[in-house]
């Protein structure tokens, strides 16, 4: 669930609670005012009627009043304790009876005690309470509603910041040349949170970029002393008195060199993919270069007793032909060395897609492990780096690739 | 052929020295760039063997020396930075070929070669090994004025080795040469042995003499006699 509508789940929660316990209390204060209202209208009118009796020491029963009721009636009671209570009361003019209120109190007329009970009708009270309430109740869904409407739409603009920088933390790539901007927000927690990651970003990428740079460095400083070992065995197997002990040993020497200076290139070669340090491009008819691979290959394959399958319908790509070559070149090789003697090789071009399956082991390879650097079967000879390098080509390109085993074959599959 | 060497780094300097200083070839070298630019000031040369990264400039300085004192050595690249934009900018700069580090010294003598004789722009387009007579840009080749038919494989092989004649070529070397290094199938040398193989019984077959030789395992050598 998403903050915003925690927020105002929570919110419309209390708030429903707060405005239920305080209309509940206000329709009792409510009532409870009124009640003393006509309680003291009541008094007043007992006062009065008291005050009338005793000036005129008549039948306080002649006490005439226009709307009320207020019944005198003799009784022997020496005391009464004066109530207000709830009753009904006869409207006369509307010929029905209404919830009404009354006061019962005892008044001495001279020698005898009356009781006197005064009743008014209450309807005009309870009209007034009625109508409050509901105007109290339309308030509260009102503010209910604009509540929920503020949380779920003004709410959601003023995140629109944090959804943003989001996005942008989603798209970082540490290997990208642009970096972490963060859109200006006028909320303070906002522009903080931009602010740390700008500055965390900046840290990753300037700890990346001194690593690659001493990758390459490094890469390159090999390089020279690779070139020297080189040129020193091709001096030394010069030699004509050196036997075949030491021109075996040299032989190995030099498998070892080339193997380093492979890895080398490798090594650069990502960290150029991942800088995007190659940007040339070129419309290349990949129906064309891979006729020219299968030809380049084609010997490999003969040694091999394998037969080639293919089926290629005119693709042109826009990229680096370099990049192209070292792609396809790795997918053959892999595909020519990983394969049984008297195996296949199939390639599929369609304009959507590039597919090249190989006969080979029974086992599917490990889908998470054989596009990772240095991941490589026990027997092979390749530096562990050629389906980085195809993956990663194939990343700069936006282009997808796959891997996936089926009964025999290992096909690997190049979605453009 | 009068050949310059311009590297730093001396022990490589001195291999590849004495690696060209053979079949009559002059080689000097240097160390930097003034001593370079100094040199070709002062001589001229067929063809110049050129480290892009110097002590003390850059490489591409000597091309645009060359260019603007419309000098035509033949100028073959040797870089430790396999990289496409300045293998271009050499290129464009008017080197005539690039080669990365580490290289080997038969590979180097075989494209020196070629960009010499692509420089040198001899009428008479022939390579002439003793019986051997090799048409380079019709790519035909004769032996004893017979023609023989060579795969483009043989072919580039043959022009190797007379480029190499009389050295040790590692079968490293050879298939580095053959299939350049992105083909990554170093673990493999059957197939140089069955182009060797191949190209010796058509040399042969035309009368031609036996010039390849095998060296235990470890490489093959074009007598140079």
């Amino acid at each position: 669930m998403k903050l915003a509508e925690h927020y105002t789940r929570t919110s419309v929660y209390i708030t429903l609670t707060v405005l239920l316990f305080g209309a509940v209390i206000y329709y009792f204060a409510i009532n409870y005012i009124a009640q003393q209202q006509l309680d003291r209208g009541l008094q007043q009118q007992l006062t009065e009627a008291e005050e009338y009796a005793r000036s005129n020491d008549q039948n306080p029963q002649l006490y005439d009043l226009d709307r009320d009721h207020a019944v005198f009636v003799k009784t022997n009671l020496q005391q009464l304790q004066k109530r207000f209570f709830d009753t009904t009361y006869f409207n006369p003019k509307e010929q029905r009876a209404e919830a009404g209120r009354a006061v019962e109190d005892l008044v001495k007329v001279k020698s005898s005690n009356y009781k006197v009970v005064i009743a008014i009708s209450r309807a005009g009270q309870k009209y007034l309470i009625e109508v409050i309430t509901i105007i109290t109740l339309t308030l509260l869904a009102g503010l209910l509603f604009v509540l929920f409407i503020t949380n779920k739409y003004l709410l959601k603009g003023l995140w629109k910041p944090f959804q943003l920088t989001l996005k942008e933390i989603k798209q970082f790539n540490i290997a990208d040349v642009d970096q972490f901007t963060g859109k200006p927000s006028e909320v303070d927690e906002f522009t903080e949170l931009n602010e740390a990651i700008r500055e965390m970003s900046l840290r990753v990428t300037h700890d990346y970029l001194k690593l690659k740079q001493f990758t390459e460095n490094a890469s390159h400083e090999m390089m020279t002393p690779l070139a020297v070992v080189t040129t020193k065995l091709d001096t030394l197997i010069q030699d004509e008195t050196l036997g075949a002990n030491q021109l075996a040993q040299i032989t190995d020497i030099y498998s070892s060199i080339n193997k380093s200076s492979r890895l080398n290139q490798s090594l650069l070669l990502l960290a150029k993919l991942e800088n995007k340090l190659i940007t040339e491009e070129e419309p290349i008819e990949l129906d064309i270069i891979l006729a020219e691979k299968m030809q380049q290959f084609q010997e490999l394959m003969q040694s091999k007793n394998l037969s080639l399958q293919h089926q290629l319908q005119p693709k042109q790509i826009l990229a680096s032909k370099y990049l192209v070559d070292i792609l396809l070149n790795n997918l053959f090789s892999n595909a020519i060395r990983h394969n049984n003697t008297g195996g296949v090789v199939i390639i599929q071009l369609t304009t959507h897609s590039l597919s090249i399956k190989n006969s080979g082991g029974a086992n599917p390879l490990n889908t998470d492990l054989i596009f990772e650097r240095f991941q490589k079967g026990k027997e092979s000879q390749g530096t562990g780096l050629g389906l980085t390098l195809v993956k990663n080509i194939c990343q700069h390109y936006g282009y997808t690739i796959h891997y996936h085993h089926e009964t025999v074959l290992h096909a690997f599959v190049i979605t453009f | 052929m009068k050949i310059l060497v311009i590297e730093d780094e001396q022990s490589l300097r001195e291999n590849i020295t004495s690696y060209l200083n053979v079949d009559g070839n002059i080689c000097e070298s240097c160390g930097g760039l003034t001593a370079a630019l100094q040199k070709l000031a002062d001589y001229d040369y067929d063809c110049v063997l050129l480290d892009i990264g110097l002590p003390d400039g850059q490489g591409f300085d000597v091309l645009e020396f060359l260019r603007t004192h419309h000098k035509n050595e033949a100028v073959l690249i040797i870089s430790a930075r396999n990289s496409l934009d300045d293998k271009l900018k050499g290129l464009n700069l008017g080197a005539d070929d690039y080669l990365t580090k580490p290289f080997h010294l038969a590979e180097l003598k075989a494209r020196l070669m070629a960009v010499y004789r692509r420089k040198a722009l001899n009428t008479n387009n022939k390579l002439i090994f003793n019986e051997i007579a090799i048409d380079i840009p019709g790519r035909t080749v004769e032996v004893n004025d017979t023609p023989i038919i060579l795969t483009r494989k043989e072919h580039e092989m043959l022009l190797y080795f007379i480029a190499n004649k009389g050295k040790v070529i590692s079968k490293n070397a050879i298939a580095e040469h053959l299939w350049g290094d992105e083909m990554d199938m170093h673990d493999n040398f059957d197939f140089i042995y069955t182009h060797i193989k191949n190209l010796r019984r058509k040399l042969l077959d035309a009368g031609g003499k036996d010039y390849l030789t095998s060296i235990y395992g470890l490489g093959y050598k074009f007598i140079s006699s």
